[in-house]
């Protein structure tokens, strides 16, 4: 499957995991495609689609919790800040997303 | 000056915004991207990021402070600069 049909078929997959959770694709449509684009190429490299921002550790049961769509792995984490740790998500009422920072795990007490 | 480094990730969009902070400011800083470094390397950042709790990338490193995440009004405020648009 080439890049392109890859990215589509992965939006589709995502949109129907992440809507039953409140989520939706960032309305940032930019930042939506640079991120998918390298989702589809961690795919190729390493058979599953990486989040892009997140660290591959070669542990396979920590890797497997960073697997996009990996908010129900991250569930309070995501919820506190509205959004998942590289942005492609976004909660259902979000439409600002920039307003929406990166905040890590352990200054919301999650960790 | 401030001493300036962070760990990276290539894939990582935020990551990007983070060195362009920098560097639009003309502050020097080191950075090391993750999944481009070796095995050995990608073992130390991780032990580096877990000693102070963190988990994503961008992970900067101000003189002694650490911050984990796009995070510019935090840089700005270690790097003692008025605070920055998004």
């Amino acid at each position: 499957m080439n890049p392109t049909s890859r990215k589509k078929a992965l939006r589709h997959f995502f949109g129907k995991v992440v809507e039953p959770l409140g989520f939706k694709f960032t309305p940032d449509a930019e930042l939506a495609e640079f991120l998918l684009d390298q989702e589809v190429a961690l795919e190729a490299k390493h058979g599953v689609p990486f989040c892009p921002c997140q660290p591959i550790r070669r542990d396979r049961a920590r890797d497997m919790q960073i697997v996009c769509p990996c908010i129900p792995f991250h569930r309070k984490h995501f919820d506190a800040m509205k959004r998942c740790w590289c942005g492609l998500f976004v909660h259902e009422d979000v439409t600002d997303p920039d307003s929406l920072p990166q905040i890590p795990a352990k200054d919301l007490g999650l960790e | 000056m401030k001493n300036v480094s962070m760990y990276t990730l290539s894939t990582c969009p935020w990551c990007r915004k983070t060195k362009q902070f920098f560097a639009d400011r003309h502050i020097p800083f080191e950075f090391t991207d993750f999944d481009l470094a070796d095995e050995p390397t990608q073992d130390k950042i991780i032990r580096e990021m877990e000693a102070d709790g963190a988990n994503g990338f961008p992970f900067v490193r101000i003189d002694d402070q650490v911050v984990e995440g796009w995070q510019p009004v935090r840089y700005a405020e270690l790097l003692g600069i008025p605070s920055a648009a998004r």
